[in-house]
């Protein structure tokens, strides 16, 4: 690629990373806290309330991101919600990973030894501060490389959202790949920035997992 | 709601001024998963300053009936009262099964220690113990860690206070589960099969520590394997079978005089494991 | 919502819906083709051949399908090769599949115990009759449920190629609603008739495992 590009075109190429990063951190915030709170409501004993997080869990996750981003943007204005493109893509990728999310905290609850909290319990502690103290720690443990691996998911699917005309990277570069004629150079480029990139992300995840769990690990103690 | 003196509250004043009276009175209870009965029209009572081991084959319903003692396991019929307070129902008729949060006031009250240790794995001795005294008891995190290093130095481990469980032998870890028991200062403690998870040259240890608080007074409720432990500090011996309790009393008449056929033959699998 | 603005596209939907459903298929089973080549490759013992093959595996599985669909779709008519962009839209779906099904079969063939291997050298079998008489065939049956999950990923990640004018459901979708104005309902159904075909997938899978684990 020849310089006068960078410099015609790295403004706005940067202008979508930063995009880029916005909707994937909002994203995945807006979806781990969803999903945490799928699975707290999924555990309360109440059928129905059961039932609507199930279907929603497998609605999401059985439909292909693209037609949820299509009905939220879309679709939306039909039912008098209208979203900009960028709102509307941070949302689709928060509901969307919130089902994924809510999946990996369930199985990651029902991994907690189920003694840990009987402990807890018969000496008192109020559920909350169970939850917070002796629930929440043990899930995360088991948790992180699911949870790295779905961020890492989500990232790649931040380049959905130019689909619907959210100004990210993946728009702007076909915006110059389009002005330029260099389509093949310039994906071949954002192929290899996006291989990087997730790498990266999931390489970060493996570093705070061994870092995260430095305690459980003893040579004559081997915990799963 | 408005604080009333209902009977019940007048009912738990009377007891636990009254020194004499029993700390669990356990009648008629029963416990079934489907058609399988594991408890039975289980009595026992075991008083203050008192140490009751439960002892007989597994599947017996030792392990079940000393989780129904604290709610860990719920029981179907009958009742068990510590000092005079149900446990795990409402007094009112029908009674009503208490939520967790309603049974925090016992639970904080009676201490339980577990086969498997069940300490929190990414706690380190120190903050296991501490845990509880912060959220239930409301002491400061300071207060907290300064009991917590005294308790853990009753047990013998003021040295492995800032150890993660993993770095703890079993039987460490088993007096570590103590030690955060005991900082509650339970009225009554519960031992489920305490050593049975251990290396048998781990047990002896933890022991140690059961024998020290039963010296102290402290009332113990014993599920154990271990008939030495049974003879030697139980004031009575209860054995279990089929979810009947089949022989009760003082170690000496259990283990000597009883004409149970099915305890004699549960001894003497003892008896020969041990000979060798 | 107006029910009637579904029932009119219903025929157009579901049959674009079979689209999907045979390029979904068709990719799956190239995949199957790519990812045992590359599972075999990088299994051979054979460093550049592992190498490469652990590079195409991360780089198909790093890199976001729509970016890996776009590269094909410009680079084909570069290398002189002028396909209908159906043909670069299965080429990206294989490719990608094949990355994950490799993998899938690497952790299938950890499965099988070493000593058959060993048991089958000891024998005199060669490597190229170990591979397909004893490690495959049991890679395959450890494979299943993993691919049918495949099979579900790649239907729902086959509609992305409507940006490159396959019209397959998706794409469909979008000329419907673009021309009817009524995107809402037209996207419901759509998204009705993705979950319909995933969950019917989903049972197929479940029914099979049951049937390998009885056999």
């Amino acid at each position: 690629m020849d310089s006068n590009l960078l410099v015609q075109y790295g403004p706005a190429l940067l202008r979508g990373f930063g995009v880029t990063i916005l909707c994937w951190a909002a994203g995945c915030a807006i979806g781990l806290a969803l999903g945490f709170v799928l699975m707290l409501l999924r555990r309360i004993e109440v059928k129905p309330l059961r039932w609507i997080i199930r279907a929603y869990i497998e609605v999401i996750r059985g439909t292909p991101f693209l037609i949820q981003l299509f009905l939220l943007y879309s679709g939306g204005p039909a039912i008098g919600l209208r979203l900009e493109a960028t709102t509307a893509g941070i949302l689709g990728l928060g509901v969307y990973g919130s089902a994924y999310f809510a999946e990996i905290f369930r199985a990651g609850y029902q991994a907690v030894p189920k003694g840990q909290v009987e402990a807890a319990l018969s000496l008192g502690m109020p559920y909350g501060g169970i939850l917070r103290r002796v629930i929440l720690p043990g899930m995360l443990v088991s948790t992180i490389p699911a949870l790295v691996n779905m961020m890492a998911i989500l990232t790649k699917e931040t380049v959905v959202l130019s689909i619907i005309t959210v100004p990210e990277l993946m728009y702007e570069m076909q915006t110059m790949a389009a002005e330029t004629f260099a389509s093949f150079e310039t994906i071949l480029g954002m192929a290899l920035f996006y291989w990087l990139l997730v790498e990266a992300v999931s390489r970060l995840g493996r570093r705070l997992e061994t870092r995260m769990t430095r305690f459980l690990s003893h040579p004559s103690n081997a915990r799963a | 709601m408005a604080v009333t003196d209902t009977p019940t509250a007048s009912v738990q004043r009377v007891a636990a001024a009254d020194d004499t009276a029993p700390m669990v009175t356990i009648r008629g209870v029963s416990k079934a998963y489907g058609s399988n009965e594991v408890l039975r029209d289980i009595d026992l009572t075991v008083n203050k300053s008192e140490v009751v081991c439960l002892i007989g084959p597994s599947g017996s319903g030792k392990s079940t009936l000393l989780r129904c003692i604290n709610f860990l396991e719920v029981y179907d019929r009958g009742e068990i009262r510590i000092e005079g307070q149900l446990v795990g129902y409402s007094e009112t008729t029908p009674r009503r099964r208490l939520s967790n949060a309603e049974l925090r006031g016992l639970r904080r009250n009676v201490g339980m220690v577990f086969q498997q240790f069940n300490l929190w794995p990414h706690m380190t001795a120190l903050e296991n113990v501490a845990e509880a005294l912060v959220q239930v008891r409301g002491l400061d995190k300071i207060a907290a860690a300064e009991r917590a290093r005294l308790m853990l130095a009753r047990v013998g481990l003021a040295d492995k206070a800032d150890s993660y469980p993993s770095r703890l032998s079993g039987g460490q870890q088993q007096r570590v589960a103590i030690a955060r028991v005991i900082a509650m200062e339970p009225h009554l403690m519960l031992f489920d099969e305490p050593t049975s998870a251990l290396d048998p040259e781990l047990v002896g240890e933890v022991l140690q520590v059961m024998r020290d608080l039963a010296a102290e007074g402290m009332t113990m409720v014993v599920v154990t394997h271990e008939m030495g432990f049974a003879a030697n500090v139980a004031d009575r011996v209860a054995f279990l079978d089929r979810g009947r309790i089949a022989a009760f009393g003082p170690p000496r008449q259990v283990f000597h005089e009883s004409p149970e056929p099915r305890l004699t033959q549960f001894l003497q699998t003892y008896h020969e494991r041990n000979s060798f | 919502m107006k029910f009637s603005v579904i029932v009119d596209a219903l025929p157009h939907l579901l049959g674009a819906a079979v689209t999907t459903i045979w390029i979904s298929l068709l990719g799956v089973l190239l995949g199957q083709v790519i990812g045992v080549l590359v599972c075999v490759a990088r299994q051979s013992g054979n460093r550049g051949l592992d190498m490469a093959g652990g590079v195409y595996v991360s780089f198909f599985r790093g890199v976001p399908l729509l970016i890996q669909l776009l590269l094909i779709y410009y680079m084909l008519p570069l290398i002189g090769i002028d396909v209908p962009p159906l043909v670069a839209a299965i080429s990206a779906l294989s490719l990608a599949s094949g990355a994950y099904v490799s993998e899938i079969y690497r952790g299938s063939l950890n499965a099988v115990p070493h000593g058959q291997s060993e048991a089958a050298l000891a024998l005199g079998f060669s490597s190229a009759t170990i591979w397909t008489r004893i490690l495959l065939p049991q890679a395959f049956r450890f494979s299943v449920p993993a691919l049918v999950n495949e099979l579900i990923l790649l239907l729902k990640a086959s509609s992305l190629i409507s940006v490159v004018g396959v019209a397959e459901l998706t794409r469909t979708s979008q000329t419907i609603s673009a021309s009817n104005f009524r995107p809402l309902e037209i996207y419901l159904a759509a998204g009705v008739i993705y979950l319909a075909i995933n969950s019917a997938l989903a049972l197929f899978g479940t029914l099979v495992e049951r049937r390998l684990q009885q056999g």
